[in-house]
């Protein structure tokens, strides 16, 4: 079904595995995670084989993909061994061929293969076995180089641990490391944010990922918020600051292709999450991971599948029906049109107009044509570029990417 | 037919402070003389709605008779009248005061007399009633029946020898008050014979019969099936039913001179007929009405909006249906642009607006934004002849007003000469001047003139904050006094708010106008362009603050796959813009209303 695909379905697949565990919960965490002090070699076990049965499970809806990337998500993957994880990404590789590839199984896939790594948890010791356990690629949670700000954040680690996170990561030959920095936290200043930039340019990473701190409504500092006992950072600051991350880092040589994403060069941004964004199938494994099947005949614009974020009941699953751990959500046009406009619009590309007239039949004009023409009014939206009808967002847009997006959705 | 002889009926009423035992008493007295029986016993049998138990008021006024057989041996009628016990029904309490020959003053044997006590009993005195002064709640640890027996001497006047202790919750004393309402109150005078003449001093609607009066026949008979005219109306029925209430209604074929009864005559709406109204027979009927009428007028008005558009319906049948049991509410459409479609709503006095809207919110189950209170001002225009206003938008332009006059009310003040300087304090900010004051003992009874406008939206949440709950209120409404007033507007982006448009005092508009701006700017959202928000009065600012242009809207994270969270998130922002009211180009949320009308209250 390769020869399948067409213009907007790359026809291939990438795979997600959720790994939850965290030794500690960051307060402004919202994620699907279990909080696991010491996560322990049975537990392991069971999650490894419960996601090596879903795995097995579902790759029949994503039968004749190839492989695009693979990516161990979480929690804190890295509290898992280099054992466990080169188990698991043997067991991707020998489900899905890579991309032209046919013979699959039998070694570690050698498409982008991610880990997410917490400076707290590491063992150092153990990254070079994750590096021969397939690993390519590692997104380091450093947040802040910042001790005070740490501390507010709620971080377990401190600078000093992730300096040495960093040093062991590219000691055992990592050599595309992805660095995560949360900006407008509580008495963040633009001076601190500025020495923040300036160690993580050191520091030559390949992918810098930038978010503002979001007070999600269900954890502690989101009620903490609405308690009056937080105050979350300034409007202005925080567009200053978005600005001032903009600059500082375009200035350095990457490019933003992403609201939040920076990279060094096209072949370092994240071929994983670009997937999400582009709309591209996705097979997400393990407790809360979600899934984006690809179109097909009973499913003109495809469907998504979450699965549940409490482990027992994932496991329940696991144990009833392992081809379906989560409830399918069937796409409707106008949600997919929707999304299509403002996922693109969030990407330095932009919107392709042919792309979208390829999946929905008329252009983006076609059908938002009032919004377009408010937003390009605002100065919130630019047309034409490469092909005339592609939108993209202006400097200013880029701020309110938001309302910019809320046009596009149907309001419910 | 059996007539009862005048000489062996007593007609009386219980005034009281709230919480200082009316209801109790008033059941003590109805089991006393077995009208009630155990099984239909609640616990206050006079106050029948919810509301009225909750609050400790009662709103409607109800009435009982009695059989009590005297020292003399002699079975005697009493018939208890009881009259609404909050202060907005100042008219109807004076009417059913008219219908008696005596009252029971109740004083708690703890607290002694507070403000209302007073009141009452003022009253009663004009209105030629025989007080019998009751000490109650003698069982009270705290209780000094003495001290307050004195009280009752040094501030009303009545002998303190003549003071009866009682306590309603055990009994004591029960029986010495029924002996002392022989004794002591006068049987009615009236002439039987005379043409018949009955003051309507209640009436309620009923679903079943209509309009039910309750009368006190002063001259003359009514007899069932007699055709009787409404000497105020004008308008003439047919008596379908005569009742006397012992406690429950019983059929009687008439009611004679210094009788109390109901009256049913085919009345389908309170509106029909007015308290006060005399009837008399329509052959052969009295030459002139019972003295004391007056048309009852709302004073205080509110606009009521359901928060709900699709609830206008709803709110429209409910006040129609308050309508039908309280004559005195006032409603008409009204149009907002910032809320939409809602209601114009009259009321006696503020604790009226406030039981309407807690029942209209309770009973009927209804979400409603309510406009600040105002209250109606008399107009003298440059030209033309001076009119009333009940709404801010309905001033004219001030070049074209001669003087404003606001209602001015004598309020009477009770408190603990600790709190004397905080409760100054207030009515000095309420623009109040002191008309008197006496001290009795500990405590303080000081009288103000106060505008009502002062004291409609929470001068009696501030007193009792002041007081910690010790002070006590009451007030009479004394006449229209020219002030210094001008409307006070509300604009963003040089839009009025009508809404928010009020009618204040010079010197307290600028306070006024700087608080509602700095509520509204909390409260209305960054929008793409910077919002002024004034307050006017008038074409001039005098205040002014700003709500800046939106800087940044954009959630980082989109990654991990949940994506459809994130279209949630926005299709939520879009429908929450859905909802917001638009004034000119800016959109303001309800909240920012709400908000904005709360001020004062906190």
């Amino acid at each position: 079904m390769a020869e399948d695909f067409d213009v907007f379905d790359d026809g291939a697949v990438g795979v997600y595995l959720h790994l939850p565990f965290c030794e500690r919960i960051c307060p402004y965490c919202d994620f699907a995670v279990v909080a696991a002090p010491e996560l322990g070699a049975g537990r392991e076990a069971r999650y490894v084989s419960n996601l090596l049965t879903e795995l097995k499970a579902r790759r029949s809806d994503f039968e004749g993909r190839a492989l695009a990337s693979l990516y161990f998500g979480g929690g804190t993957p890295s509290l898992f061994t280099p054992q466990s994880i080169r188990e698991l990404a043997l067991a991707v590789g020998a489900a899905f061929a890579e991309r032209g590839d046919d013979a699959a199984g039998g070694r570690v896939p050698e498409i982008e293969t991610t880990l997410e790594v917490n400076p707290s948890t590491i063992e150092w010791a153990r990254l070079p076995d994750f590096r021969a356990a397939g690993i390519n690629r590692l997104s380091i949670g450093v947040q802040s180089f910042n001790d005070t700000l740490l501390k507010r954040l709620g971080r377990a680690h401190r600078a000093p641990i992730a300096r040495e996170t960093l040093c062991a990561a590219r000691a055992a030959g990592f050599d595309n490391l992805s660095i995560d920095l949360i900006f407008a936290a509580p008495g963040e200043s633009q001076g601190d944010l500025a020495r923040d930039l300036d160690e993580l340019l050191e520091w030559e990473p390949e992918h810098i990922s930038t978010y503002e701190l979001t007070f999600e409504p269900e954890t502690p500092f989101g009620r903490a918020l609405a308690a009056g006992k937080m105050n979350s950072c300034d409007e202005d600051l925080a567009a200053d600051m978005t600005l001032q991350i903009e600059g500082r880092l375009k200035a350095s040589g990457f490019g933003r292709y992403e609201i939040s994403n920076y990279s060094r060069g096209e072949e370092t941004r994240s071929q994983h999450n670009q997937r999400y964004w582009q709309r591209q199938a996705v097979l997400g494994l393990g407790m809360g991971a979600h899934s984006a099947e690809a179109r097909s005949a009973g499913l003109p614009h495809g469907a998504r599948r979450a699965n549940p974020r409490r482990l027992g009941e994932w496991e329940e699953r696991i144990r009833t029906d392992p081809a379906r751990t989560g409830d399918e959500e069937r796409l409707s046009v106008a949600g997919s049109r929707g999304e299509a406009v403002f996922l693109a619009l969030r990407q330095a590309e932009g919107l392709s107009a042919l792309r979208f007239e390829a999946e929905f039949g008329g252009s983006p004009r076609v059908f938002f044509e009032a919004e377009i023409e408010a937003m390009i009014r605002r100065g919130w939206l630019i047309e034409g570029g490469r092909v005339a009808g592609d939108l993209r967002l202006s400097d200013l847009g880029r701020l309110l990417a938001d309302d910019v997006a809320a046009e596009f959705v149907a309001a419910v | 037919m059996m007539t009862i002889d005048p000489a062996l009926i007593r007609n009386f009423c219980i005034i009281a402070h709230i919480d200082h035992g009316k209801s109790t008493l008033a059941d003590r007295l109805l089991e006393a003389t077995n009208a009630v029986s155990e099984r239909d016993k609640k616990d206050q049998f006079l106050d029948n709605m919810e509301l009225e138990r909750e609050r400790g008021i009662t709103i409607k006024a109800q009435t009982a008779r009695m059989n009590f057989t005297a020292e003399d041996g002699k079975t005697y009628v009493l018939n208890l009248i009881d009259t609404p016990g909050h202060v907005d029904f100042s008219y109807e309490v004076s009417r059913a005061l008219s219908a008696c020959e005596g009252a029971l003053l109740i004083v708690d044997a703890a607290q002694g007399i507070e403000a209302q006590t007073l009141a009452n009993a003022y009253l009663a005195v004009e209105a030629n009633l025989e007080l019998i002064p009751v000490v109650n709640k003698i069982d009270l640890p705290s209780a000094d029946p003495d001290r307050v027996a004195q009280e009752i001497e040094d501030v009303i006047g009545l002998d303190a020898a003549d003071v009866l202790p009682v306590s309603a919750k055990t009994g004591v004393g029960i029986d010495a008050i029924l002996q002392a309402i022989v004794d002591r109150i006068p049987p009615p005078a009236g002439e039987a014979t005379a043409p018949a003449q009955a003051l309507i001093f209640d009436a309620y609607f009923d679903s079943y019969v209509g309009v039910v009066m309750i009368v006190r026949v002063v001259n003359g008979v009514l007899h069932k099936r007699e055709r009787i005219k409404f000497m105020v109306a004008g308008i003439e029925q047919e008596i379908t039913r005569l009742d006397v209430i012992d406690p429950t209604p019983r059929s009687v074929d008439s009611l004679a001179a210094g009788e109390v009864g109901m009256v049913i005559a085919g009345i389908k709406t309170l509106g029909d007929i007015k308290i006060g109204d005399t009837i008399t027979t329509a052959a052969k009927g009295a030459a002139e009405a019972l003295a004391g009428f007056q048309e009852v007028k709302a004073m205080v008005f509110t606009g009521l909006y359901p928060v709900d558009s699709e609830d206008y319906e709803d709110l429209k049948v409910a006040l129609e249906k308050l309508k039908l049991n309280d004559a005195s509410i006032s409603y008409e459409p009204e149009t907002s642009a910032a809320l939409g479609f809602g209601f114009r709503c009259g009321f006696l006095g503020f604790l009226h607006a406030e039981i309407v809207q807690e029942r209209l919110e309770r009973e009927y189950d209804l979400d409603l934004i309510t406009t600040a209170p105002t209250v109606r001002y008399l107009v003298v225009p440059r030209d033309g002849d001076p009119f009333e206003i009940e709404s801010p938008a309905a001033l004219p332009e001030s070049a074209e007003i001669h003087e404003i006059q606001e209602p001015v009310v004598l309020a009477t003040i009770h408190v603990p000469s600790d709190y004397l300087g905080a409760v100054l304090g207030l009515c000095q900010d309420r623009r109040g001047v002191q008309k008197d004051m006496g001290v009795h003992g500990t405590r303080v009874q000081v009288r103000y003139e106060l505008p009502l406008n002062e004291i409609v939206t929470d001068f009696h949440d501030r007193l009792k904050s002041a007081t910690r709950g010790y002070g006590s209120f009451d007030y009479d409404l004394v006449g229209f006094r020219p002030a210094d007033l001008v409307k006070l507007d509300v604009m963003v982006n040089g839009d009025a708010v009508d809404a928010l448009s009020l009618i204040v005092h010079k010197d307290k508009a600028y306070g006024r106008g700087s608080e509602l701006t700095k509520k509204l700017k909390e409260f209305i959202p960054r929008q793409q362009f910077p919002i002024a928000i004034q307050a006017a009065i008038g074409s001039r600012i005098i205040a002014r603050t700003t709500v800046r242009a939106v800087r940044k809207n954009v959630l980082a994270k989109c990654y991990g796959g949940d994506i459809t969270r994130k279209r949630k998130l926005l299709e939520k922002q879009k429908a929450g813009k859905k909802r917001m009211k638009m004034v000119g180009s800016v959109e303001i949320p309800q909240e920012a209303f709400l908000a904005a009308l709360r001020l004062g209250d906190d």
